[in-house]
């Protein structure tokens, strides 16, 4: 077995791993609000989310090598200097999807990827590496642009569905509206798959190129499809639980009018807006999707310092992966080599067992997500055992 | 510049298409659901007709477009292995 290619299966893995956070800090975008107003226990959801995602992905098709096309111009580059971009890329990525779960706020896995990249560029090829124009109109105006356009068609849907049904019985309307839900959020989780699960092939394309195992030309090989597909439901399955909280219960309180809301609104936006030239992200849509049904009902309370600390893990999601994105580009190559790159990914192993770890101390899980809200990410009464669910309001 | 005015063309388009399907969507599904119960004062009472053929007419639309959220998803993969261009 040659340096090149222990260095080329690192970065495949690494590669799947990104594409298993994707899957559980995006499990919430589609089944937070579904699992918010039990339409769907929380375990029945995360498995639904994954089957369906797992059948995306393998509708997906990814027929060119490239990795966040637009955003950062890696043509002048190749062989190993490339395989380490795109490794240290990866890994910036990771450690900010991690990190964001954590603290249990949705940000965007692209935006986390791009940054990664972003960083890995710059300080390898320089500025030249990085095409701004695209970070400008791919990455930052969507991110300003899909809360609001979400929170909008969301504001309207929830008022004129509530005027709609204000003389039907709560029951008859919740129990139509829960089956709305169902629908909608596979709808989501399908489309997820689809989009999401093509971005890690591509860049375990662009690896197997870089190495010479393939050419540029060849037909996506088949276990390659497999498993990203299997990574990104795997991670669906396991279920961002943290995240899912904060989407379903911290930001305002979800009736099934409120979730039917956002899920149509998230779908009806992410299916189009690629088409119309502004791709956004699924996370911004579905974040500003579950605002907007908080304004477009009377009275409802939007936690506005929940949505504050979103919006700021935002802003840095591509400025801190770029970071870390870079700083392990630097570490690899000073190390040199299959070294460097085996230190990085030892590095990257360590971190993340440790946020894992510290999130085992304060855990949220099927069983206490959708505790009432009372200001944290974690549920105060939280019992040491599992609650058995058949005890769920 | 180019950027902004390209951004600002395909603004218009999304937030009008969004507004359309994920905000008209959703209310004609609740239209649906208000028709199925409309005159029905408790659980007891039976369905009236012309209600349930207005709910028939409204989860119709909404199913259709449903499915063609599906067909646009997997078009790229339809044309590619079966040589289906449904759009």
């Amino acid at each position: 077995m040659t340096a090149e290619f222990v260095v080329l299966l690192v970065v495949v893995v690494t590669a799947l791993a990104f594409d298993f956070t994707n899957g559980f800090h995006d499990t919430g975008n589609a089944m937070a609000t579904s699992i918010a107003t039990g339409a769907l226990k929380p375990k029945a959801a995360v498995a639904l989310s994954a089957v369906l995602n797992l059948i995306g992905a393998f509708l997906s098709v990814e027929v060119a090598a490239t990795v966040a096309k637009g955003v950062v111009d890696l043509g002048t580059v190749g062989g190993e200097d490339l395989l380490l971009i795109v490794f240290a890329g990866l890994v910036g990525g990771i450690l900010w999807n991690i990190a964001t779960w954590l603290f249990g706020l949705p940000s965007s896995s692209s935006h986390a990827l791009f940054g990664g990249l972003v960083g890995a560029a710059l300080a390898s090829i320089g500025v030249n590496g990085v095409v701004w124009d695209g970070v400008l109109g791919k990455v930052l105006l969507p991110a300003l642009l899909a809360p609001v356009i979400a929170a909008l068609v969301a504001t309207v849907g929830t008022w004129s569905m509530r005027r709609l049904t204000r003389d039907i019985s709560e029951e008859r309307r919740d129990r139509g509206f829960r089956l709305g839900q169902i629908g909608t959020a596979s709808l989501l989780s399908l489309a997820h798959g689809t989009n999401d699960a093509q971005k890690t092939m591509g860049v375990i394309f662009l690896a197997l190129v870089a190495h010479g195992s393939i050419t540029a030309d060849t037909e996506m090989p088949f276990w390659v499809k497999f498993a990203c597909a299997v990574a990104i439901a795997l991670g669906t399955y396991l279920g961002g639980w943290r995240i899912i909280r904060t989407l379903g219960k911290g930001l305002v309180e979800i009736a099934p009018t409120q979730g039917l809301a956002a899920e149509s609104s998230s779908a009806a936006i992410i299916l189009t807006s690629s088409h119309f030239g502004l791709p956004l992200s699924t996370t911004h849509v579905a974040t500003g999707s579950i605002l907007g049904t908080g304004l477009g009902t009377k009275g409802a309370e939007v936690r506005w310092g929940v949505a504050g600390r979103m919006v700021v893990a935002w802003l840095i999601t591509l400025p801190s992966a770029a970071l870390v994105g870079a700083l392990c580009w630097a570490l690899a190559h000073m190390i040199g080599g299959l070294g460097g790159v085996l230190f990085v990914f030892t590095l990257l192993c360590g971190l993340s067992l440790f946020m894992w770890l510290r999130s085992r101390k304060e855990p949220v899980d099927a069983s206490n997500v959708t505790a009432e809200w009372d200001g944290s990410l974690v549920p105060a009464a939280t019992t040491p055992e599992p609650v058995v669910q058949e005890g769920r309001p | 510049m180019n950027l902004l005015t390209h951004t600002l063309d395909s603004l218009w388009q999304v937030v009008l298409v969004g507004l359309f399907l994920g905000a008209g969507l959703p209310s004609l599904f609740a239209l649906g659901v208000r028709s199925l119960h409309a005159g029905r004062s408790s659980s007891e009472s039976a369905l009236q007709p012309l209600g349930v053929a207005g709910a028939v007419v409204c989860f119709a639309v909404v199913a259709i477009a449903v499915l063609c959220g599906i067909l646009l998803l997997t078009a790229d993969f339809l044309s590619g292995t079966f040589g289906i261009h449904v759009f």
